[in-house]
């Protein structure tokens, strides 16, 4: 099962590499009651303590796989499940600092059986959709 | 007395809660306890290794369905014409993914499918080549032994030319294998009601006499509700007109409740009021 917020406390650590911390990650479930093809996806930016990073820095892990944002826009074969969670991988050289971090994670889907202009969602922005906007969870604590 | 209007649910219902406070044996333990019989799931929502098929999903399914006496009514899927930002599918993807549904939907024992396409505008109205799309598959759907039907959901109201252009198309077709799914929203007469989730509060509707020329078509109904008082009335929708004109008309198949107002995150809360919708169903009907 998994928590009812969007961003999950579960799966949110450094990534380590090779002896060296190279990142950190993040796992989200959907905000929809019906998984989507990743190419539904609206991948957005990722902001943690003020600092924002690009959506194109991120990697998606869905199903084992690892994809850009440009590689989600092309998977309309692979498919996310509401049970299953998104790992969101961003590098950063050192991670993040031990402690408590304010995370927010932006994104939406498309949504073909509502009228089209409820699918218009600025990836980069700040307003929320009919399918999408910026979740944000406080006190994730990385050990 | 012959029962030919039967009470299901619509799993829908529990999304707030679904994969976080409840799994698949809660719903059908639930919908058990209401003495509802048929359930409407959706693909890409209720079966954890959509879009294939698992044999331990189709195991535990077969185990559920006996279990707590449920029955498959109404498998839901999507065509989804706008999968890529920059472009529509074309016929073949869609084909595809239709093709893939049937086959799921007819191993895990559906006849009837709510076949959602994508819309062009404010009505819902379907994209331009639905017609091309759904003859595509009709032998296909034949094949799997299955009933694709749009589902008609407010904004529509059942005037609208989409709805007549679906009736059309079947009798010009002489297909059995597409149908009408009617969601009783298009008869919401009430938008002013606390706790009622209101988007459109504008919104046009239609008069449940409507409904009588539409009858022969429709395979199921999304028994759609909003508000339930504590004395089992739904608030917002005419449904004692509704489901006598359903019985006077010798109407058959699965009433589908399908909760779409507040608190569904609030565990339990759903439960309780799919009770009562079940309640007042159960009282109108007479069994």
């Amino acid at each position: 099962m998994l928590e009812s917020n969007v961003i999950q406390y579960r799966g949110f650590h450094n990534i380590e590499e090779n002896g060296k911390i190279t990142g950190f990650q993040i796992c989200i479930r959907s905000d929809y009651y019906r998984g989507v093809w990743l190419s539904q996806l609206r991948p957005g930016k990722v902001v943690v303590d003020g600092v924002t990073y690009p959506k194109e820095c991120v990697i998606w892990e869905i199903n084992g796989k690892d994809y850009t944002v440009d590689e989600l826009a092309e998977a309309g074969s692979d498919f996310w499940r509401i049970t299953d969670t998104a790992t969101l991988k961003i590098p950063k050289e050192g991670g993040l600092e031990q402690g408590a971090h304010t995370v927010s994670v932006r994104f939406a889907a498309s949504c073909s059986y509502m009228p089209p202009f409820m699918d218009i969602f600025d990836e980069d922005g700040d307003d929320r959709s009919f399918n999408g906007g910026t979740y944000t969870r406080e006190n994730m604590i990385i050990v | 007395m012959e029962k030919k209007i039967k009470r299901g649910v619509a799993i829908y219902s529990y999304s707030g809660e679904y994969g976080r406070t409840m799994n698949l044996e809660d719903c059908f333990k639930d919908m058990y306890d209401m003495g509802a019989t048929g359930i409407e799931i959706l693909a890409n929502s209720h079966i954890d290794s959509y879009p294939e098929l698992s044999e331990e999903y189709l195991a535990e399914w077969n185990r559920l369905c006996q279990k707590y006496n449920v029955e498959p009514a109404e498998y839901g899927h999507w065509v989804d014409t706008r999968l890529y930002k920059n472009r529509s599918i074309s016929m073949a993807e869609a084909r595809e993914k239709l093709i893939n549904d049937f086959k799921i939907a007819n191993k895990l024992g559906f006849h009837i499918l709510r076949t959602k396409l994508g819309v062009i505008n404010g009505e819902l109205a379907p994209v331009e080549n639905w017609r091309e799309i759904i003859k595509s598959v009709l032998p296909e759907a034949e094949e799997y032994d299955v009933v694709m039907c749009p589902e008609i959901h407010l904004t529509t109201v059942l005037a609208d030319k989409f709805v007549s252009d679906y009736v059309d198309f079947i009798e010009e077709t002489g297909t059995k294998n597409f149908g009408l799914n009617i969601d009783l929203s298009v008869f919401q007469n009430r938008f002013d009601v606390p706790g009622v989730v209101v988007y459109n509060p504008d919104c046009k509707h239609s008069q449940p006499e409507e409904i009588i020329p539409l009858l022969p078509y429709v395979k199921c109904i999304h028994a759609k509700f909003n508000k339930m008082d504590d004395e089992f009335n739904e608030l917002t929708i005419p449904y004692g007109e509704i489901i006598q004109i359903l019985k006077e008309q010798g109407w058959e198949g699965y009433l589908l409740s399908e909760y779409e107002g507040e608190k569904k995150d609030v565990p339990g809360y759903v439960s309780h009021e799919l009770r009562k919708h079940h309640v007042m169903l159960k009282r109108m009907l007479g069994y």
